[in-house]
């Protein structure tokens, strides 16, 4: 059986996928997933997951985030400062970066 | 873990379910998530008939979407309250129709007039925000999460309030003028967001000892006039003389308490207020119109397969 291993660098962060192990049952996944994803990359926690419960919907799939412009929901469309709150400056920051990786304009 | 532990170990996302926290902290965390997560979905129900009340399809496209967010926001922040142990979501949706669940004072008060969105559009957005920003490093690693995305999203709201904002007070002198009557009214509640000075505040110390919550009630409002009053003023709103507020040389604002109804505040708290009535009716009827959508769901769980063969064999 297939295990996903899912690893915590440190306290308060995210687990990202980082690969998977054969195992009989969840303990030696766990251990396997230790010795093979848990040693040289620091590591806080480990998850492991059997793959048959890894549903995935992927983006042939269907649109994520829809096919109709949707402009009217990102601060930079908004001619107005941001820069008077650090908070709302972060936030028009990260949309423009996820933009960007969504590959739009 | 016992609580000497936490406090000593308390900082930014640093407990998690992996961690065997005391009850105290299950508590004191669940009741702050609990309150931020009503917020979100009564802020929600205020705005929605703005959807529908919208002057233009930008506008309306944008509230929509605003709302959405919200409702999104509380179900993130349930998730991370129920990973607590203390409460289901079940139960904490339960409390909030039945009127036990407690909300931010301003979603308490109705909101009739477009004039009046900004209001919470853009000020009480803003001092959410605000809020939020500083809870990315609050100890209980979920909440963090949410805070994550919740402030990524947060950006489009404040600023499109501002837009709002922008082009009622640059409109006929009506608008305006009831631009200003909307803020008059708005004014003192917006200030008493952050509740009451730190001295009267009674879950602050715990949940600051804890990491819970990183700023005061008075740092957060401090930051809130520093970058907000400017704005008000940008617009040609003038603050009203009462309640009085005076800015320090330090950069800091001296708000008179005295001035501020606190009365009102904790009937407000205590989901006592006309509006509380009304605001929670209208939560609790949706709560009741949609249960058989729940109890569809609930049925389609507890099948064998969860759900993924037909109900009887034949």
């Amino acid at each position: 059986m297939i295990w996903e291993v899912f690893r915590q660098e440190n306290a308060g962060e995210y687990h990202t996928h980082c690969g998977n192990v054969h195992a009989p049952d969840a303990e030696m996944a766990k251990l396997f997933a230790q010795i093979q994803h848990g040693r040289r990359k620091p590591t806080h926690s480990l998850w492991v997951v059997p793959q048959p419960e890894v549903h995935e919907v992927d983006d042939e799939d269907t649109a994520f985030g829809g096919t109709t412009d949707k402009s009217y929901r990102w601060a930079v469309t908004y001619d107005v400062d941001a820069s008077f709150a650090q908070e709302v400056a972060d936030s028009e920051r990260e949309q423009e970066e996820a933009a960007r990786s969504r590959g739009d304009d | 873990m016992d609580v000497e532990e936490v406090k000593e170990r308390a900082g930014p996302r640093e407990f998690s379910p992996a961690d065997d926290m005391p009850e105290e902290y299950r508590k004191a965390a669940t009741r702050m998530i609990q309150f931020h997560a009503n917020s979100e979905i009564m802020g929600a129900y205020l705005e929605r008939p703005f959807v529908r009340q919208s002057p233009s399809l930008e506008r309306k496209l944008a509230f929509s979407a605003k709302v959405q967010d919200e409702i999104g926001h509380g179900q993130l922040l349930y998730r991370a309250a129920e990973s607590l142990g203390v409460k289901t979501r079940d139960e904490m949706l339960e409390e909030l129709a039945n009127g036990e669940g407690k909300f931010l004072n301003c979603f308490h008060y109705p909101m009739d007039s477009w004039h009046e969105t900004p209001m919470i559009a853009f000020f009480v957005d803003g001092a959410a925000m605000r809020r939020q920003a500083t809870l990315k490093k609050t100890s209980w690693e979920p909440y963090a999460h949410a805070m994550d995305k919740v402030c990524f999203e947060e950006g489009f709201h404040v600023k499109h309030g501002e837009h709002i904002l922008a082009e009622l007070a640059q409109g006929s002198k009506k608008d305006q003028e009831k631009l200003q009557e909307a803020f008059d009214e708005w004014w003192p509640r917006i200030l008493q967001f952050f509740g009451p000075t730190d001295d009267k505040s009674t879950h602050h110390d715990f949940a600051a000892d804890v990491g819970l919550k990183q700023m005061s009630n008075d740092e957060l409002r401090n930051a809130f006039l520093n970058a907000y009053v400017p704005k008000a003023r940008k617009y040609g709103l003038e603050i009203p003389e009462y309640p009085r507020i005076e800015e320090n040389d330090d950069g800091t604002w001296k708000v008179r308490e005295d001035d501020l109804d606190w009365d009102e505040f904790f009937t407000v708290a205590k989901n006592d207020y006309e509006g509380s009535h009304e605001q929670i009716g209208k939560r609790h009827d949706t709560q009741e119109a949609v249960e058989w959508v729940r109890d569809v769901l609930d049925d389609h769980e507890q099948r064998p397969m969860g759900g993924a063969g037909p109900a009887a064999a034949d």
